[in-house]
């Protein structure tokens, strides 16, 4: 029975939770008991406080008790993504130059999973400082995925969405900058959004490029990640970006078998390999025999997002990472010398190979005499690639791609060729060029390995996305799938 | 576009300090994707760079003093730390 636990979504352990057949505590001693045996063949977590989860689960059963729950999560344990602050936990971002840096503060999700009497559960692999599509470029571990062990799990969030499909943990929590939730939710067949920009207030995520980040809910079922994406979102000060729900109002999903649907032109051609094809063209069959309108969509300029978004997305992190001197937190060289020497001498200890790459690609398109015909182009192309988007979503509700166009890769596959590796965010990109919301949706299989499919929607439509994802997961099986291991 | 670049300018403009081989590696692979960056320079792009925000107003909060860290949380997590303040290698010489 305890060992069936981790097989549970959250919605439904929610419901035995308040329904007094099960406890937190004995939900996260299962959890833990899953987590001792699988998670050293996975790699998704780099940090667990089992003392402190089984605390935090004994203060929500008194809380249950005295009749002072908190709401649909209480109880619940949510795993982070270790770029997100959670005070008295690890903030390492999965790179030597954080490491073993302890948040001395909540960002504002903790804040809001605290309200909400969920349990923070454990710190999640990443590619350092959300750099990477794989979860290689981890100084801390290796995160491989659950579905095929020599395979990656994708990246940034490869953590995150491996614990889910590995039966660690029925939640998590991942960040989006250019596809960070939904390559490795495709990969790891599983369910990951990228809210609205602005959705979710950013106070306590480490920064990588600031115009594009975005926190995001990751689950096993369209109905947690719904609820995991509730709890997230409120307005917050501390972000300025940060609207949140109540000010906007979200867009009601209205009636999934009506939503018209757009395809790109093109985006099923080239590159996209033929099984991920296939499945995608049958969710759209699935979709079109629902009685929704299927159309073809124009975006002329998809080709510029992955050149747009590698300018934009490095001159951005140049800036954010330059926080990182060796001075008020994270790693000091040992080594002598001026304020500058021991400046250069600890960044260049403390960051890894893909960090220092985009440091200093970003550092050159801002560079004198360089700015205005690399970053001042992109955002000249990044305002194109909106306004195309924009305008073909004023046309349809939902346009829908694959989410990446090849299964799941071989361990060290791409290692050596990064843009290669920069080539699997050309589905995701534009959303974030955008500021729009879309989602992953698990959609089929390449012979064992996950495949999903991509909506994304005008800003604040992401009940129509999850209402789209509904009526596709209520019809097929691939809702709370877990790898067997 | 731009022909090129000089690795070791800006490895200083970016505080790193590269090995030769990285300086190596890096300027191959900086020059490859600076090749893919082509397509920004060919394409037909608008005069503005207006619409390229994604949030155009900005949120700001009222200027008033709020909650803020205090000095024994920010030293704990400095590298190096005395009589409560972060300690840092000498930035001026002595005066003598």
């Amino acid at each position: 029975m305890a060992d069936a636990l981790h097989t549970l979504s959250a919605a439904e352990l929610g419901r035995r939770l308040a329904a007094g057949t099960l406890t937190s505590r004995a939900l996260c001693e299962a959890l833990i008991a899953r987590y001792q045996r699988v998670n050293d063949k996975v790699g998704a977590f780099t940090h667990l406080d089992q003392a402190d989860v089984l605390a935090q689960a004994d203060a929500s059963d008194a809380r249950r008790k005295a009749g002072q729950g908190r709401g649909p999560l209480e109880g619940i344990p949510v795993a982070i993504k270790d770029n997100i602050a959670v005070k008295g936990q690890p903030l390492t971002c999965s790179s030597k130059m954080l490491a073993p840096l302890v948040s001395p503060y909540d960002s504002h999700v903790a804040e809001r999973l605290r309200a909400a009497g969920a349990i923070l559960y454990g710190r999640l692999n990443m590619d350092e400082f959300a750099m990477g599509s794989s979860t290689e470029n981890s100084a801390l571990r290796k995160t491989f995925n659950p579905w095929d062990l020599a395979r990656i799990p994708g990246g940034s969030s490869g953590g995150s969405a491996a614990a889910l499909a590995a039966g660690l943990v029925p939640l998590s929590l991942g960040s989006d900058t250019g596809g960070s939730i939904r390559q490795p939710a495709s990969h790891c067949g599983v369910v990951g959004l990228k809210p609205t920009y602005g959705l979710i207030s950013r106070f306590g995520l480490v920064a990588f490029a600031s115009s594009l980040d975005q926190i995001g809910p990751m689950a096993r079922s369209i109905e947690d990640c719904e609820l995991l994406l509730n709890a997230l979102s409120s307005a917050d000060a501390r972000d300025m970006t940060c609207f949140g729900p109540s000010d906007r109002g979200l867009t009601p999903a209205g009636d999934a078998k009506k939503l018209r649907i757009g395809i790109p032109k093109g985006f099923l051609g080239k590159g996209v390999a033929p099984e991920v094809a296939a499945a995608v063209n049958a969710a759209v069959e699935f979709y079109r025999a629902q009685g929704c309108a299927i159309s073809e969509a124009e975006l002329p300029s998809a080709d510029l997002a992955v050149p747009t978004y590698y300018v934009v997305a490095t001159a951005e992190a140049s800036s954010n990472l330059g926080r990182y001197d060796g001075v008020r937190y994270g790693h000091r060289s040992a080594a002598a010398g001026t304020p500058v020497e021991m400046m250069t001498a600890s960044r260049s200890e403390g960051f890894g190979p893909e960090v220092k790459r985009r440091i200093l690609l970003g550092t050159f398109v801002l560079s004198a005499g360089y700015a205005d015909a690399y970053y001042v182009r992109a955002l000249r192309a990044r305002a194109k690639i909106r306004a195309e988007y924009l305008a073909a979503l004023a046309g349809v509700d939902v346009l829908l791609t694959p989410t990446v166009p090849t299964p799941a890769f071989k361990v060290g596959e791409k290692a050596s060729d990064p843009l290669q590796l920069y080539l699997e965010d050309i589905f995701t990109i534009p959303a974030n060029l955008a500021g729009l919301p879309a989602i992953s949706v698990p959609c089929g299989k390449s012979g064992h390995l996950p495949v999903g499919f991509h909506l994304v929607g005008a800003p604040l439509s992401e009940a129509k996305l999850l209402a789209a994802g509904r009526l596709f997961e209520a019809a097929h099986g691939y809702a709370h799938q877990q790898a067997a291991l | 576009m731009a022909e090129g670049f000089d690795i070791d300018h800006l490895a200083k403009l970016a505080r790193l300090s590269l090995t030769a081989e990285e300086k190596v590696l890096y300027s191959s692979q900086l020059n490859q994707i600076l090749g893919h960056f082509q397509a920004l320079a060919d394409a037909d792009l608008p005069a503005t760079i207006d619409d390229a925000r994604v949030v155009n107003e900005a949120a700001l909060r009222s200027d008033e003093p709020g909650p803020v860290l205090g000095a024994e949380a920010v030293t704990r997590i400095a590298p190096a730390s005395r009589d409560g303040q972060i300690s840092v290698p000498r930035v001026v010489d002595d005066e003598s």
